[in-house]
């Protein structure tokens, strides 16, 4: 199948970036979008051509490394699909994609399609841990954790902190990844110890980093590869609000 | 920096703080539409309706400054969420689409800023015609007061007003389409579970509010009452 690509290409932050057309005519329709890249670099290696950078590791969907913004959409057209796991199968002979970097001020280009998300672990850093020493494994039933709590802590720990939330907001807003961060530990018996001052530091520091503030459009929870809903978001509110002793 | 101060500056804060001004303001609204419903009742109904809140003195103050500092805080705190956006992503993208599904962008959600720009402005020219107009006096069981429905009557015959206020209450619809459910899920009022059904009471809640406030002006203009 062909493929129409206008491609971001950006030599550094200082320098400006533009879209650059490629056509792919022998796009196997079973390559993953990431092996199409692949395939277009080789192509511009054997011609001489710089590289597209692009970032990626597991191509499983589980690390979060893959970050494109394909045809104005992060992670592409399919619900919970990280871009590693879209095939070219689910687009059409001729189409044209537009393939751009997750873009905002807190997510700093790097190269290309790379942007810089150590932002994220910042607001990691700021609270997103536990400081209490777990030891070796404790026994699966040592601690009962009810139905309820266990599975909304594991739907928000589901986050590959991939930034899919960021670039599709249209206000760059990282209030899911931080919601989810914040709400996974609220619900375990492990996250209390710092539980108040955890969120007023991810809050704090998430609005630091420069990403914008929500305004409930909830485009994060329709990209979000591991479908976290934005039920993480109202939990951080109600969080921060009981926290509010933290605050100072 | 006190407590209050650090917690209405922060992000979380000052999502609370628009939806708590929202429900406040959307309660007026309401009030207000069930005080409108009194013209269907006739000249003596929301004549009178319109005298005992004047009669309130004081208390009118309180709910009227009270709503003053809502209504601005409110609309600050809009256009400030709207100008962080723009700073928080200086170069936009090429291409930009919604996925769809759980996402609720629309036409509502995205003109937020627009429409409430263009109720702020209605908000004032509404108080020109109405609160700030020097009445004609009607009375009624020997009472001397503002004659509301002269007012009303009068200025719903104009073809002008009358469409540029069914208008404004379209976008207000619109407004309130997002602004409710955004503003449970701002307090934290949200489930998975109870989401879908707050977006579709908030649906109704603003077609109901829309079209309580059309009913007016297009009875009035129509003769229908």
């Amino acid at each position: 199948m062909t493929i129409h690509l206008k491609i971001w290409r950006q030599k550094d932050r200082n320098t400006p970036g533009k879209l650059v057309d490629y056509t792919m005519d022998d796009v196997n329709p079973d390559m993953s979008f990431l092996e199409m890249l692949d395939w277009l670099n080789e192509r511009l290696m054997n011609e001489g051509k710089e590289p597209i950078e692009f970032d990626h590791d597991c191509r499983e969907g589980i690390c979060g490394s893959c970050n494109l913004v394909l045809n104005g959409m992060a992670h592409g057209p399919h619900e919970a699909t990280a871009v590693c796991q879209l095939h070219m199968r689910k687009y059409k002979d001729g189409d044209t994609i537009v393939v751009e970097p997750w873009r905002a001020k807190a997510f700093p280009m790097i190269k290309d399609l790379v942007v810089d998300r150590s932002a994220f672990d910042r607001i990691m850093t700021a609270g997103g841990y536990i400081s209490i020493n777990t030891g070796a494994p404790a026994d699966a039933n040592a601690l009962p954790i009810n139905k309820y709590d266990a599975d909304l802590a594991f739907d928000y720990a589901a986050c590959i902190g991939c930034g899919a939330c960021v670039a599709a907001c249209p206000n760059s807003s990282a209030s899911l990844f931080t919601g989810a961060k914040i709400s996974q530990l609220a619900h375990l018996p492990q996250g209390n110890p710092e539980r108040k001052r955890r969120v007023v530091n991810m809050v704090d520091k998430m609005a630091e980093e420069g990403f914008g503030d929500c305004s409930n459009f909830a485009e994060c929870e329709a990209v979000c590869p591991a479908e976290i809903s934005i039920t993480a978001i109202a939990e951080m509110r109600r969080e921060y609000f009981n926290a509010l002793s933290e605050i100072e | 920096m006190s407590k209050a101060a650090t917690f209405l500056k922060s992000q979380v804060g000052r999502k609370i703080a628009t939806g708590v001004t929202g429900i406040g303001l959307v309660l007026f609204i309401i009030v207000h539409l069930l005080g409108n419903l009194a013209y269907f009742a006739g000249p003596e109904a929301i004549n009178t309706y319109s005298y005992t809140l004047h009669q309130m003195g004081p208390i009118l103050w309180v709910v009227r400054l009270g709503l003053l500092a809502f209504f601005v805080y409110h609309v600050w705190l809009g256009i400030s969420i709207w100008l962080e956006k723009r700073r928080a992503r200086p170069e936009g993208y090429s291409v930009y689409a919604s996925r769809g599904g759980a996402s609720r962008q629309n036409w509502s959600s995205r003109s937020m800023v627009v429409t409430g720009i263009l109720l702020l402005i209605f908000v004032f020219t509404h108080l020109y015609t109405f609160a700030f107009h020097d009445f004609a006096t009607a009375i009624h069981d020997g009472v001397e007061m503002h004659d509301v429905h002269q007012r009303l009557t009068e200025v719903f015959q104009n073809p002008v007003y009358t469409i540029y206020y069914v208008v404004i209450m379209v976008l207000l619809g619109m407004h309130l389409r997002h602004g409710v459910w955004s503003a449970f899920q701002s307090l934290g009022w949200m489930s998975r579970k109870s989401n879908p059904i707050i977006y579709s009471i908030a649906f109704v809640l603003a077609v109901i509010i829309a079209l309580g406030f059309i009913g007016l002006p297009i009875s009035i203009y129509f003769g229908l009452v």
